[in-house]
Parts: C-alpha cells; sequence; structure tokens
C-alpha cells in the first residue's frame, strides 16, 4: 500500500446532527484515475471538500503521501498538492488567463507586477499541456473548456498532484470532451493522481482505472474498473432496498389542473411538457444540471421562456413574472433557500407574511398585526417549527427550520398548485415527514402538488408519478408504484451521446 | 407566541439596539453641553435647534428610504438645491406660491421617479444613476435663474401688502410657530409619521425591507421589486423636495448651491440611528436621532468654543464610531451562530 497518494481512512462528517460522511474510507495511488460515484447527496461532494481542506472531519484521519495531516485547511491542502477543478469555475472573468493563474502569488520585480514574466511562465504551463492559447487574453473571452483547462493548467503550475475533478464534462462538447480526456491520460502518464467525479457512466471506460461508489455518506465498494460491469455499478449506487418510510396516501386522481406545453427556456429546458391532476403528486426527477429547477424557474416566471403554453383549469395563463403565478394561483418553494428562498436579515414573522401580505394588509396597503399574527402562528404550528419567538431572524434559525418557513409562507395561502423544489435537502427525518404530510394534505385537499427532488427513494415514496428529466428534455414518465430506482437512473443518463467512441 | 412584555417588544424591533444606543448618546451630548455652556439648553437656543434638525432629518428620512432598499442616493442634495431655485425663481417672478410648491415638488418627484426607473427597470448600478442625476439636477438648479441666485420671493408683492402669500410661505416652512414650536417641525414631525407609518405598517414598507434584504427571495414571493424600488426613490426625492421649500423659506430667496453635500450628511444620519448601508435594516426613528445627533453635536460644539475644523473632526469620528460598533456587535453575533451550528 505504499504507493497510495491520499489515504483516507474512517472519515465521519455531520451537519447539524444529520452525517453526510459515515465511517467512509478512500485512497488514491499516483498514477491512476479513481472514479468517485454514487447518486446525489451519496457524500462524494463532501468527502473531496474534506480532502481539500473546505471542511473539517469529525473523526478519521488523512494520509497524504503517507504522512498523516491533521489540521487540513485549503491553504494547508493546497501545500500538499491538492487541487479542486470546480464544476462551477471559480475565475476572474475580467482578468488575462495569467493574471488568473497567478492570482494571489503574483510575482514582482522591484515592487511592480512583472507581467512579462508571468505571461511566459503562464505559456509554459500552457503548452505543458498542449494548450494554444495567448496568456494575455481575457478569461471571459474564451469558451468554458478553454477556462477549464485554465483551471487545470492553474493547479499544475502550483505543483498539484491529487487533481480532484468534479462533472468536468457537463458543459463540454464531444471535441473538447476528447481534449480532456488527452489532457488527462497525459497527467496520469506523469505520475499524477486523478479523482473523477461524474454521473455520466458511459464517459469512465475512456479514462477510468478504478472505482469507489458511496451510497448515502457511505463507502459501498471500490473496485477495478476492467473487474466490473455498468450494470453492478448502478446496483451498487443504488443499493436495493428503499429505507425510510414514506407516509403515501392513495386518493382519486380528479381533474386536469395543470397543463405546460411546449415549454422552452434557453439551453436547460427544451421542449417540455405535462400535466398535473388533483389528487396526485407528480414528482420530477433527474440528476444535478438536468434542469429541473430550471423548469419550475421557467413555469413560476422567474427566468424567461422562449415558449410554452400553461393551462390552469382549463383557461390558458399567461406568466411573465412571479407576481403573475402567484396570481394565478401557482406557488414555488424554491430549492436554494438562502438565495432564493429567505430573507435571512428580516423575521420570520416578516418572511412569512412576505407573499401573504396582499391578502393580510387592508385595502389602503395597512398590514393588520392580528390578521399576521395569527397566520405566522398558525403555519408555525402546522409545521412544527421551533423557534423561540417569529421575531427573531430567519438566518438564525436551522436548515430544517428554515426550509420549513420557506414552505410555511406559501402554504398559508390558497392556491391551486404547488411546486416544491428539493423541500427536504438538508433537512433531518422527522422534518422531512412532517413536509410529506403536507403535502399529502394539499394533494387530498385537490390541489396540485410537483414534487421536484434529486432523492429517487423519496421520489419512488411519496410521488404517484415522475418524469425524469435529462439535459433539459423530459426522457420519460414512470408510475412511481412500479417503477424502481434503476428505471429511473437509466432514464436520467439518456443523454445525447457526445464520446462517440465503441458501443458501451 | 406573542410577547406580552411590553419592554421585550420593543427590543425585539428590529435594529431598536443601535437605535436605543443613538437615543442615549444623545442624552449624554445634550447634559455635557449643558454643563459646558449653560445658554446650550435655554430656550430659544433649543427651539433653534429643533429648526436647525429640520433639514437633516428630511435628508436622512430621503436617505433611509433608499438605504433600506440596499440602494443609494447622490442626488438628494442637488434635488434639495434644485427645489429652492425653482420655488424661489417662481416666486419672485410673482407665482402664487401654492401654484410654485406644486410645480417645484413635481419636479423633484420626477427626478425620484427617474431615478427609480434607472435603477430598477434599466438595472444601472445606484451609484451611477444618482450620480448622473446628481449633477443633472444641479445643472438644472443653476439653468433656472439663468445661472444667478434669485432675488428676494417678496420682489413683485407690491409695497402695500403687509401680509402676503409669500410671507405666509415662509411662516410654514420656516418663521412661523404654532403653540411655541415651529411650524416647520411641526411639518416634519408629520412627514416623519406618515413615512414611519409607510415604513413600518404597509406592504410597501414590508417591500422595502424585503428587496433590501434579499431581491430575489423577494422577487419569487411575488414582490414588484421595480415598484418597490422606485416608491423608495419618489419618496426620497419627496423630502429632499421639501427641504428644498425649507432652504428657500429660510433665507426668502434661492441659492443655486443649496443643499450642496446633503446627501452625505443624509448617510451619516441614517447609519448614525442604526440604517445599515447593506440594505433591510434600520427604522425611521434612529434616522431622528443620528439627525438630533449631527445637529446637537454642530450646535454644542459650537457653545462650547470649539471651532468648525474640531467640530467636522469629531462628526467624522462619530460617524465611523457608531457604525464600526454596530460592526463590531454583529460579527460577534455571526460568530457566535457559526460556532452553534458547527458544534451541534
Amino acid at each position: 500500500m505504499g504507493d497510495h497518494i491520499v489515504e483516507m481512512n474512517h472519515i465521519s462528517k455531520a451537519f447539524s446532527g444529520v452525517k453526510a460522511l459515515d465511517d467512509v474510507s478512500f485512497n488514491l495511488k499516483a498514477g491512476e484515475v479513481m472514479a468517485l460515484l454514487g447518486e446525489n447527496g451519496a457524500g462524494k461532494s463532501t468527502l473531496m471538500k474534506v480532502l481539500s481542506g473546505v471542511y473539517t472531519r469529525d473523526a478519521g484521519t488523512v494520509l497524504i503521501d503517507g504522512q498523516p495531516v491533521d489540521d487540513l485547511t485549503p491553504a494547508r491542502a493546497q501545500s500538499l498538492g491538492v487541487a479542486m477543478i470546480h464544476q462551477e469555475l471559480n475565475m476572474c472573468t475580467h482578468l488575462s488567463i495569467a493574471e488568473n493563474i497567478f492570482l494571489g502569488r503574483e510575482i514582482t520585480r522591484h515592487g511592480a507586477l512583472a507581467d512579462a514574466e508571468m505571461n511566459r511562465l503562464a505559456r509554459e504551463a500552457l503548452s505543458r499541456l498542449n494548450i494554444d492559447l495567448d496568456p494575455a487574453t481575457v478569461v471571459g473571452d474564451i469558451s468554458v473548456s478553454k477556462q477549464q483547462m485554465v483551471e487545470i493548467a492553474k493547479a499544475l503550475s502550483v505543483n498539484a498532484r491529487i487533481l480532484v475533478m468534479d462533472e468536468p464534462t457537463s458543459a463540454l462538447t464531444a471535441r473538447e470532451i476528447e481534449d480532456l480526456f488527452a489532457i488527462i491520460r497525459k497527467l496520469k502518464a506523469e505520475g499524477h493522481g486523478i479523482i473523477y467525479i461524474s454521473h455520466r457512466l458511459d464517459e469512465l471506460r475512456h479514462i477510468v482505472d478504478r472505482v469507489t461508489i458511496m451510497r448515502d455518506g457511505r463507502f459501498i465498494t471500490s473496485m477495478n474498473f476492467a473487474d466490473t460491469t455498468m450494470d453492478e455499478i448502478v446496483s451498487h449506487m443504488v443499493g436495493r432496498e428503499i429505507k425510510e418510510k414514506f407516509p403515501r396516501i392513495d386518493s382519486r386522481r380528479g381533474r386536469k389542473i395543470f397543463e405546460v406545453k411546449h415549454l422552452n427556456a434557453g439551453k436547460p429546458v427544451r421542449n417540455v411538457g405535462f400535466s398535473v391532476y388533483e389528487g396526485e403528486i407528480l414528482g420530477i426527477a433527474g440528476l444535478m444540471g438536468a434542469g429541473r429547477t430550471e423548469i419550475t424557474r421557467a413555469i413560476f416566471g422567474v427566468d424567461a421562456k422562449d415558449s410554452g403554453e400553461l393551462t390552469l383549469d382549463d383557461t390558458p395563463v399567461v406568466i411573465r413574472s412571479p407576481m403573475d403565478a402567484i396570481r394565478a394561483g401557482i406557488v414555488l418553494a424554491p430549492e436554494d433557500r438562502k438565495k432564493d428562498g429567505l430573507c435571512t436579515r428580516l423575521s420570520i414573522r416578516e418572511n412569512i407574511s412576505l407573499p401573504n401580505l396582499d391578502w393580510i394588509a387592508d385595502r389602503l396597503g395597512v398590514v393588520r398585526g392580528r390578521t399576521e399574527q395569527q397566520t405566522v402562528a398558525k403555519a408555525v404550528a402546522d409545521l412544527s417549527i421551533r423557534l423561540a419567538s417569529p421575531e427573531m431572524n430567519a438566518g438564525n434559525l436551522s436548515g430544517g427550520n428554515q426550509q420549513k418557513v420557506v414552505v410555511a409562507k406559501w402554504l398559508a395561502r390558497t392556491s391551486r398548485l404547488v411546486i416544491f423544489d428539493e423541500p427536504t435537502r438538508g433537512i433531518d427525518v422527522a422534518a422531512k415527514v412532517e413536509i410529506y404530510h403536507l403535502m399529502n394534505r394539499l394533494k387530498q385537499d385537490g390541489i396540485g402538488v410537483v414534487f421536484v427532488s434529486s432523492e429517487m427513494p423519496e421520489l419512488l415514496g411519496m410521488a404517484d408519478r415522475i418524469i425524469v428529466v435529462c439535459e433539459g428534455r423530459i426522457t420519460g414518465e414512470l408510475d412511481a408504484r412500479t417503477a424502481t430506482q434503476n428505471q429511473i437512473l437509466e432514464l436520467a443518463v439518456a443523454f445525447d451521446d457526445k464520446t462517440n467512441g465503441a458501443a458501451a | 407566541m406573542t410577547n406580552d412584555n411590553p419592554l421585550k417588544r420593543i427590543l425585539a424591533v428590529r435594529g431598536m439596539g443601535q437605535v436605543l444606543t443613538a437615543a442615549a448618546g444623545l442624552l449624554i451630548m445634550c447634559v455635557v453641553f449643558s454643563y459646558v455652556n449653560p445658554s446650550f439648553a435655554s430656550g430659544r437656543n433649543l427651539a433653534n435647534l429643533l429648526r436647525q434638525i429640520v433639514p437633516i432629518l428630511l435628508v436622512g428620512i430621503a436617505q433611509s428610504y433608499v438605504l433600506i432598499t440596499g440602494n443609494i442616493d447622490l442626488s438628494i442634495g442637488s434635488v434639495l438645491g434644485m427645489s429652492c431655485m425653482i420655488s424661489a425663481t417662481l416666486m419672485s417672478g410673482g407665482m402664487h406660491p401654492l401654484a410654485a410648491v406644486a410645480l417645484t415638488m413635481a419636479a423633484a418627484l420626477a427626478i425620484g421617479w427617474l431615478n427609480g426607473a434607472l435603477v430598477s427597470r434599466c438595472r444601472l448600478p445606484p451609484f451611477i444613476a444618482t450620480l448622473g442625476t446628481m449633477i443633472i439636477a444641479r445643472g438644472i438648479a443653476q439653468l433656472v435663474n439663468g445661472n444667478r441666485n434669485t432675488d428676494s420671493i417678496r420682489k413683485m408683492v407690491p409695497a402695500d401688502v403687509v401680509y402676503s402669500a409669500q410671507d405666509a410661505f415662509r411662516d410654514i416652512f420656516y418663521l412661523g410657530k404654532t403653540f411655541g414650536i415651529h411650524n416647520c417641525v411641526w411639518l416634519t414631525l408629520l412627514i416623519f409619521t406618515f413615512f414611519a407609518f409607510l415604513l413600518s405598517k404597509t406592504r410597501t414598507g414590508r417591500h422595502i425591507y424585503a428587496v433590501g434584504s434579499n431581491i430575489e427571495a423577494a422577487r419569487l414571493s411575488g414582490v414588484d421589486t421595480a415598484r418597490t424600488v422606485t416608491v423608495a426613490y419618489v419618496v426620497s426625492a419627496f423630502c429632499a423636495g421639501t427641504a428644498g421649500l425649507y432652504t428657500t423659506a429660510l433665507s426668502g430667496m434661492g441659492a443655486m448651491d443649496a443643499g450642496n453635500m446633503y446627501e452625505l450628511y443624509a448617510v451619516a444620519a441614517a447609519v448614525i440611528g442604526g440604517v445599515s448601508t447593506l440594505g433591510g435594516q434600520g427604522i425611521l426613528l434612529g434616522t431622528v436621532f443620528g439627525a438630533s445627533i449631527w445637529c446637537v453635536l454642530k450646535n454644542g460644539l459650537q457653545f462650547a468654543g470649539v471651532s468648525v475644523a474640531y467640530q467636522n473632526i469629531v462628526i467624522g469620528v462619530i460617524v465611523i464610531v457608531s457604525v464600526l460598533l454596530d460592526v463590531i456587535v454583529r460579527t460577534d453575533m455571526l460568530k457566535g451562530k457559526f460556532k452553534k451550528k458547527t458544534t451541534s
């Protein structure tokens, strides 16, 4: 085992009591590409953030080059040769390639920036990867794939030997993927270790030596890629049984409430159409970046639509802004609660009443204090939000309770269609069940429920029908009572084949 | 669920901590200045002091509205100057003050609306948009009377008229008193009460806080963010315009450089009173204390025989220290929060 450049043993990490990593072990040899696989939320990113020092582990040991490393900070990880190539590139798009490569460690001569020297060194770093780019080019002017390569060059120029690539091909074309793979093979030959995270399983065969599979924050298995099959990998990723219990209720499917046809909104939403009926929960499944959130945002009027016809209770509706949607009776509990869901510096009371002020306030626009307090008290009780006082800032609540506030503010008003985007992300099991019960109550009341989730078990357990999206298209529809996770995953990875290699 | 303890309820109001600190600071200043020079506390000086607070408080309210939405209004001082020059030019030309005031306020509100449209609909950075209108409004102030200060607003009043409408104008906006207190103080109290109510008790006010706290979350909650930002800028222009009328009434004529730098004094009054320049935080009562501290310091230091140069330095220090205190308190809170999250 002497040639392991990374060894992570028995790593555990919890966030507000929820275990994200539970006794995970992982290793990487010099000169190999290790695929790190698992569903969304399996803990891959968390594990890599522990390795790169972003998160501090609660338990376990990390050895880099055989040396135990105790206080792993981002700076220390970097000096030990760990570099992350992120899914969202972290570049200053207004600066040049050379300026980005030398950001934070600029070379100076007599106190002035030595631009000529930095440009020369940047050119060398790029040419080592056979990238033909002028280092003086502004990063915002080059394509995303080139930016990614600049980021790799940047990592190598600080002597990184352990490269973590998180979904590096998601934004690339077939030609660009070939270029990236050529670079990966070259790095491998030079003795770098590469950890490769991807949902595009068919890509793996081009570059990968070994795979490590994680599920629900636990290590499942590690195998030589040559000794395994795609089916085996998928079944390890999915697991066999659904462990959580879901309080699904059966109610009769009634009239059609909502229909969307030919919905297009840029690249992430392509010709989407579906219907929602009374008495059912419609699940939307798909991998990260598949366009689930974008579909909900386009329907709700947050992002502009290129085309699309929306019908609510057999009446066509035009939605150009969230205001239009709310007026029509469509509401959205968004995915990113910090960014889109909450005014964290306002009180819980103010957050819950914000979208309801149209009926809480009187005709002159004066907020009726009593009505507001009663509404808030009822919402807090309905969702068992645990708080000291509704006057405390929403930002001071725990993640689960914040999520409940995001849901609560929408349930305080009567709507026809409620869209939940990842309502249970990052919250504990008890809180999840409360949210499930709420969805059930809406379903029984004849209100349309759309439930977007990246966790397949809860979709299978709670939804009645599931539509699966991949690259902005609906790739299939399944009956949740008979569907399996494998079926969902197959539809979720039904990419347009970009790697025009041999058949998988 | 409700807080029955009235003291707790007062403290629960957002930003009340800094408001109380400012109030305490104001009280201490008043006591110290009265001790140093007893004539500071004379009825005559206090009445004068209240009247000095009026324009600073008006522009402070103006800036507070815009700051709470997370923006800034640099045009406040110029709108004040423009309002002063337009009203004085029209009145000295013989127009009835009522009509002159109406036209003046229309012009001021137009600038406010333009600010709102540029920031919310054209998505210009507020600093740039209001820098532009600041220069434009100052240009208009210079233009209306041919690049000269105006003559007396009483110029066209026949000499035999003892009490003209122009005199009434000056009485309402500066000179006159009712129940022993200047009318302009009553007027400002009325404006303050109305806008404090709008901000704290109405839908529009709630939207202003929401936009300043998280504009994306507000939009997704169905808030018309463009309208909300525009309302804040129009309120700002209304207050700045009113302060311009005060200035006209004060001197009985129009000065082209009236209100110079007032947009920044307004920021000072607002932040001393606990309004956050990052948006979403602050109440108008705080701005009252902020504006009062500003004027009491100037007035009190004058009575104590401190030169203008030192007055400026002291006021600058107060601005920095009051916000620094808030930053320290809030950083500690954040640290506390962070600890709780990682250990639980």
